[in-house]
Order: structure tokens, then sequence, then C-alpha cells
């Protein structure tokens, strides 16, 4: 399954919600949909699920168009709204099981498949209880379920992560991996950014309805912050050996911006991986007694603020 | 649906399934503490009037042969207060809790048509209909033991009873359909409620009439039985046009939602034509024509002005559905989406509705007592609507091209309301306000027709009308031909291009 959305604009009177946006995503793919409050994301969600109408442009699931065709891209779609909502006088399983008739299954492989899916999201102990009785958590699981009872194969999450406890965020993040692994296209959007980084391929960085970077995490990482830092510590009670080590690093090739912190000496790194080796080698081989040399990487959450001006 | 698919479907009834709508909403109503406490609060009350009724009896010297009836009509007051009220007044907030925008609606995005999500929600008013009603049954069943009421007029009253409920659970679910903010609907709600007072009074003054006259006696009669067919036929076809409206409202823009509507209208128009002439022939007199011809002209009003807020583009789905023939294409034209189309269709209904209306008051002239005025009134009326409506399209065309074209339907009326309100405020500022000035020519003024002191000078008025109409069909002429020629079919995507097929 492929997900196109192309050259997409909404427009709420004088206000343009999303301006001309254009990414894809493919099946088994994790694509993380980021940006500030009022960015555009819960509209393009709502367009590809197929709940709002955009002022021009389209989005095309394997070639069936949301605005054309909503009744059959629908089929296609499994949308997790930030909130469930709220159906008064409804238990867990009824609200499943009016979704899984609504969307044609029927007798035992309706039967099969509503269980399956209370098995899968762990609501099987909470089915009685009424949607409205339900914590924030179990309402997400609930929403997921609902979005995955009749197997579709886009799934579009909307902040599911928010609200939730960070055991509940852990089987979110599992439970999503297992989707991608059953070749789900899924787009999510959340402000939990380090999660994302764990478990998207993928990211769209949108702000004010415009698109600012788009692609798989590693060319974003790689486009937006070319430079990795390193961190180097000493081991304990060498730490007199500091300002002779960043005076030794600074006149290292692809060394910049050395700096004492907390006790460890970061740098940046302008050079590849075998650059660090050689760096690494080096200062080894000039018996500093080193206990950790260790890279990190620029993250989501990085070049987000890099890029993000924060506007709405 | 191809004969094998029909034929496939009845040989697999033991795999029907109830719509999914239905039980939802009926699961929700059941453990609705609004329903199981408006059904017990119902049982209570009845229960209390019949232990009146009789304890009152008791105290009585004389025996009441009209007991029976006095309690009937007492429970039929309950029961149509009861469900006329609180049944269309819950399905109601319902639909309309589901249709709020800053609700994700995600009914709206299962996989359910329009159609029977809508057939759902009229079907679970229904049964909580025959919910209420069977609670009741008990309690006049009983008064028949107490004579003074015909088991044929209870049945009678409670089935009409029932339509009537079903009918204003029907305008409930438009009511919320309708795409409109919070406040009004509130409006509405507060509107149906006190025209729920009306319909209730009338409802229960029929009622009290059959029990004084006792349907048994009047069922050999035919002239009850169209009596009865057409008041039900009546109502059922307002329902239907209701069902058909809400349907449209709740499919997607894209959809072909004028199609439903004018194929309905066209057939309920046809149908009551048959049946009006019917009438004339029968009785010989041509006036009861004009039961089809007045209705005809108030509907095709409403249409004119959700004709013009069609948009002129036709979407991709609704332009793959386009025949290639020429006669269907024309034929196709009139009946889907589009404003230019739909002006055709509204024209040739009521032209059509004034040439035959014209034909059989000249074929039975006997008891029908027409004038020039009244064929100068429809004539003068329809020409009026029609250079509003143009007029509107033209500015809407012209200047305000970016906005939705529903702004073009508010235009008509504003233009319609501005030439009327306009000249009276003029002459109220030069101090001329009168009734006399009121009843005097307006040139431009469609209300000023029904108005005018001289008849004489409704001529005045027809001419202008069809000037204006004229002027505005020159000008909008070009436009009505490019919407003709575009209405095609689209051209096929080579094969290696064409995107996959759905799943």
């Amino acid at each position: 399954m492929k997900v196109q959305v192309k050259n997409l604009r909404k427009e709420f009177g004088k206000t343009v919600a999303v301006d001309d946006i254009t990414f894809s995503f493919d099946s088994g793919h994790v694509f993380g949909f980021v940006g500030p409050n009022g960015a555009g994301k819960t509209t393009t969600m709502r367009i590809i699920a197929t709940i709002e109408e955009p002022t021009q442009g389209d989005i095309l699931l394997n070639g069936i168009s949301v605005c054309e065709e909503p009744e059959l891209a629908r089929r296609a779609v499994g949308y997790v709204p930030d909130t469930l909502p709220a159906h008064a006088d409804i238990t867990v399983h009824e609200y499943l099981d009016f979704y899984a008739r609504a969307y044609g299954l029927r007798g035992k492989k309706r039967t099969q498949a509503i269980e399956a899916i209370e098995e899968f999201t762990n609501v099987t102990g909470i089915r009685e209880k009424h949607l409205k009785a339900l914590s924030k958590g179990m309402k997400q699981r609930v929403s997921l379920g609902r979005a995955l009872v009749y197997d579709p194969d886009v799934l579009i999450l909307d902040e599911p992560a928010a609200g939730l406890d960070p055991r509940a965020r852990v089987e979110l993040r599992e439970l999503l991996m297992l989707l991608a692994e059953r070749k789900k296209a899924i787009l999510i959007s959340s402000h939990i950014l380090t999660e994302l980084t764990e478990i998207c391929n993928g990211v769209v960085i949108i702000e004010r309805g415009k698109i600012l970077e788009t692609g798989t995490i590693d060319d974003v990482l790689k486009k937006s912050a070319p430079r990795r830092t390193v961190a180097i510590r000493l081991l304990e009670g060498n730490h007199h050996q500091n300002p002779q080590l960043l005076k030794e690093l600074l006149q290292t090739p692809f060394v910049v911006n050395a700096r004492d912190v907390a006790n460890e000496i970061h740098f940046e790194l302008t050079g590849d991986e075998s650059a660090a080796c050689d760096i690494l080698g080096g200062l080894i081989a000039k018996r500093y007694k080193i206990i950790e040399f260790r890279q990190t990487k620029a993250n989501l959450e990085d070049i987000f603020m890099n890029v993000t001006k924060g506007g709405v | 649906m191809s004969r094998a698919s029909i034929k496939s479907h009845f040989t697999n009834w033991r795999e029907w399934e109830l719509n999914p709508i239905v039980i939802k909403e009926l699961r929700q109503a059941v453990r609705s503490w609004a329903v199981t406490g408006m059904l017990l609060l119902f049982l209570t009350v009845l229960f209390i009037t019949s232990l009146i009724f009789l304890v009152g009896q008791s105290f009585e010297v004389s025996e009441n042969i009209q007991l029976g009836g006095s309690m009937f009509s007492a429970f039929v007051v309950i029961l149509a207060g009861a469900s006329i009220f609180f049944i269309p007044l819950y399905v109601g907030v319902r639909v309309a809790a589901e249709r709020q925008e800053n609700n994700p609606d995600l009914l709206y995005v299962s996989s359910l048509s329009p159609f029977r999500i809508v057939l759902g929600k009229f079907l679970c008013g229904a049964y909580m209909a025959v919910l209420f009603f069977s609670a009741c049954m008990p309690f006049m069943a009983f008064t028949n033991l107490l004579r003074g009421v015909d088991l044929p007029t209870v049945f009678l009253v409670l089935a009409l009873l029932f339509l009537v409920v079903c009918a204003a659970n029907m305008v409930a679910i438009f009511l919320a359909c309708l795409p409109m903010s919070r406040p009004f609907k509130y409006l509405f709600v507060i509107y149906g409620i006190f025209q729920s007072f009306g319909i209730i009074s009338t409802l229960i003054g029929t009622s009290f009439l059959m029990m004084r006259s006792g349907v048994g006696a009047m069922m050999t009669g035919k002239d009850f039985w169209i009596g009865v067919a057409t008041g039900v036929g009546v109502g059922a076809a307002l329902t239907g046009l209701l069902f058909v409206l809400t349907v449209a409202l709740v499919s997607p823009p894209s959809a072909n939602r004028a199609l439903p509507v004018r194929i309905y209208l066209t057939a309920s128009w046809l149908a009551g034509g048959l049946l009006g002439f019917s009438w004339v022939a029968q009785t010989g007199d041509a006036s009861r024509m004009l039961a089809w011809t007045y209705p005809t002209f108030g509907v095709m009003m409403f249409a004119l002005l959700a004709t013009v807020s069609n948009a002129d583009q036709l979407s991709q789905r609704v332009r793959r559905t386009i025949p290639h023939a020429r006669w269907k294409r024309a034929l196709a034209f009139v009946f889907y989406n589009g404003a230019a189309g739909g002006l055709i269709w509204v024209a040739g209904i009521l032209v059509a509705t004034f040439l035959i209306t014209d034909e059989v008051v000249t074929a039975f002239p006997k008891s029908y007592a027409t004038t020039a005025a009244n064929e100068h009134w429809f004539a003068t009326t329809t020409a009026y609507a029609f250079a509003y409506a143009l007029s509107a399209l033209i500015i809407h065309r012209r200047f305000l091209s970016r906005r939705p074209p529903k702004l073009a339907g508010l235009l008509t009326v504003l233009l319609a309301g501005a030439w009327a309100i306009v000249p009276s405020i003029g002459l109220f500022f030069l101090n001329q306000l009168s009734w006399k000035s009121v009843e005097g020519l307006q040139l431009g003024n469609v209300f000023n027709v029904a108005f005018l002191r001289d008849d004489g000078q409704l001529l005045y008025h027809l001419y202008f009308a069809f000037s204006w109409l004229l002027v505005m069909l020159v000008i909008n002429a070009g436009w009505f031909m490019r919407q003709v020629r575009i209405f095609q079919p689209p051209v096929p995507v080579p094969v290696e291009n064409a995107p996959p097929a759905p799943k």
C-alpha cells in the first residue's frame, strides 16, 4: 500500500491550515508527523481519514483518491483520533462489534476478528466496561482496536501517546512495531519525539501548514545535523588531564568546538566515523586513560528545534 | 445490482444481518437512563391514569358506558405526548451529537453507505416507537373491555399515531443532519416542540372524531379509505422526501447528491399528477387538480434555491458515471449535480405542471372558476423566481466565485427580500408608507404580485418579470452552453498509466 499526499491544501475561511504539502509513505513504514501545535497535522490526518475534504490537492491510497472515492478509501484507512469520540451507553465489546459489522464482517469471522483485536490491544479484561468509564490509556487502546478491527492497510494515529503513562507508552510502541512488521503503512503524530526516533523510519516536519523537512530519519538527520557530538570521559581520578586533553583535541583535525562539560570533554566531529576512530587511537597512544568514548547523534528533537520556529 | 447478486442475496437469507446502526442504537437505548426512565415514567402515568378513571367510576351512581372510550382518549393523549416529544428528540440529539464537527465523527468514516446510516437511524426510531406502543398496548386493550370504543378505532388510531411518530423521527434526523451551528439547531428544537403541540392536538382531535363516529361503521365506505390512503400517502411522500434529502446531506460532497433527490421528486410529482387527474376524472371537478399544482409550485421554489446552490464543477466520480450516448447524457445533465441542469429540471417540471393543469381545466370546465389573473399570477411569480436565481448566479460567478456555491442560493433569497423591503424603507423615510402604497405597483417585487390592489396591473408585473428573465437568460447563455459542453465523461487514462485497481 502506497500513500501519496499530493499538493494538499486546506483552508478554513481565510486560514490556511495546510499549504501545498506533498509526501508519501509505504507499507511497513512508520512515518512520524511532527510539528508545533496548529501546524496542520490533525487536519492532514483527518483528510487522509476522509473526515475532511481538501480545498486543493488529493491523497491517493494505492491510486484510490480519498476525495473522489471516499467510501472505497475508507476501507483502507484506520484512523485513531487524539480522543475517542464520547459514545454514551455502549461497552467496549459492543463498540468494536459495531465497527466490525459496519465494515461488513459477518458471523464467526466477526467474532474471531473482535476476539483477536481485543487480545492484541489487551482490552479483553475491560470488554464489558462502558466506554465513558475508561481511563485515557484504555480509551486509546480501544480506539486503536476500533481502527484495526477490519484490518486496514493504512493506520493514521493522531497523538496516540498523549496522556499515557510510561508503561502504556512502551506497550503502544511495541504494538506499533508489531503492526509495521505486519506491513501496515503507519502515519503517527506525536510531541514525544524521542519515542518517534525509536519507532519511525521516516518523518515529516510541518509548521504553519508547510513541510519543512521530509524523508527517512537518517536522511533528515544527515541533512539537518551533519555534525555529530562526541563525548570523552577519562577514568575516575584522571580528570586533572582534562585541560591537556582539551588542548590536544583543539589541534586535532575534524574536531571543532571542544569544551569541558561536567568532567567530560565534548567536541563536534566534522569528519566521518573513521576520523573518530583515528582520534580515539591517537589519544590511547598518548596514554590517556579513556573509559568512555561515545558519539551522540542528533535526534529528532534536536532537528525539530533547529528547523521549526515555533510559529502557529 | 446484477440479477445474480440479487438471487444470491435471497438464497443466502440465513446470513442476513440487521443494519449495524440499528443494533448499536438499540443497545445504547437499552442502556440509556433517558429511555429507561422515560419508559418507566410513561408506564407509571398510564397506571395512575387507569386508577383515577376506575376509582372515579366506583364513586359514580350510574354506570358510565363510555368509560372505555374516555380512558382510551386519555391514553392516546399520553402516548402521543410521550412518543411525539421524546422519541424524535432522543433520535435527533443522538444524530446531532454524532455529526458534531469537533467530535471526530467516526460513525461516518465507516464503510456504511449514507443510505444505510439514515435508514438505521430511522429504523431505530421506529423500533423505539414500537417499544412505547407495546408498553401502552395492555392498557389500551383493557379499554376495549370497558366499552365505549371499538377495536378498529383502537387499531387505526394507533397505526396513524405510529406513522406520525415515524415521520416526526425523520424530521428530527433531517434537522440534526443539516449543516448548521448548534444555536440554530436549538432554535429548530424549540420550534419543533411548539410544532409538536399542533401535531398532537390535531391528532387527538382526529382520534376523538374517529371514536365518536366509530371507525367500524365508517370502514365500509370507500370515501373513508380514500381519505386514509391520501393522508398516509402524503405523509409517506413527505417522509420519503426528508429521507432522500438526509441521505444527500450525509453523502460526501463528491457524490452525485442531486440525482436521488431529483429522481424522487420527479417520481412523486408524476404519481401526484396521476392521482390528481384520477380524482378530477372521478368527480369531474377540475379544481381538485390544484391539490397537485400548488404543492408542486411550492416544492419547486425550494428546489430552485437548492439548485442554484449547486457547484458548477462536477467531481471526477460523478463525471465517470456520465453516459456516452447523447440522449442518455442529456437526461443525466438534467438529473445530475449542477446548477445548469437543475434549472432545466425545475423549469421543465413547472412548465409541465402549468400546461397539464391548464389542459385539465379546459377538459373539465364545469366547476373550476379559473381566471386570467390566476394564470398571470403563476407565470409572473415563476418568472420572478427564475430571474432572481439567474441574477444571483451571475453575481456569484462575477464577484464571489471564490466563495462556496451555496451563497448563490442565499443571494437569491436576499435579492427577493431586498427588492421587497427597500422600496418600503424608502417610502417610510419619505413618510409615504401606507397600506395603500404597499398595494400599489412595485415592479421587481415578487411579493407585490400577491398584494396588488388593481388586478389589471398584474400585466405590468408579467411583462417586467419576463423582460428581466429574458435579459438574465441572454447574459447566462454563455455559461449555460459551457456547462452543457463540459458535461462529458472523462477521457480514459491510457492503460499503462492507470492507477492500480482497488482491492
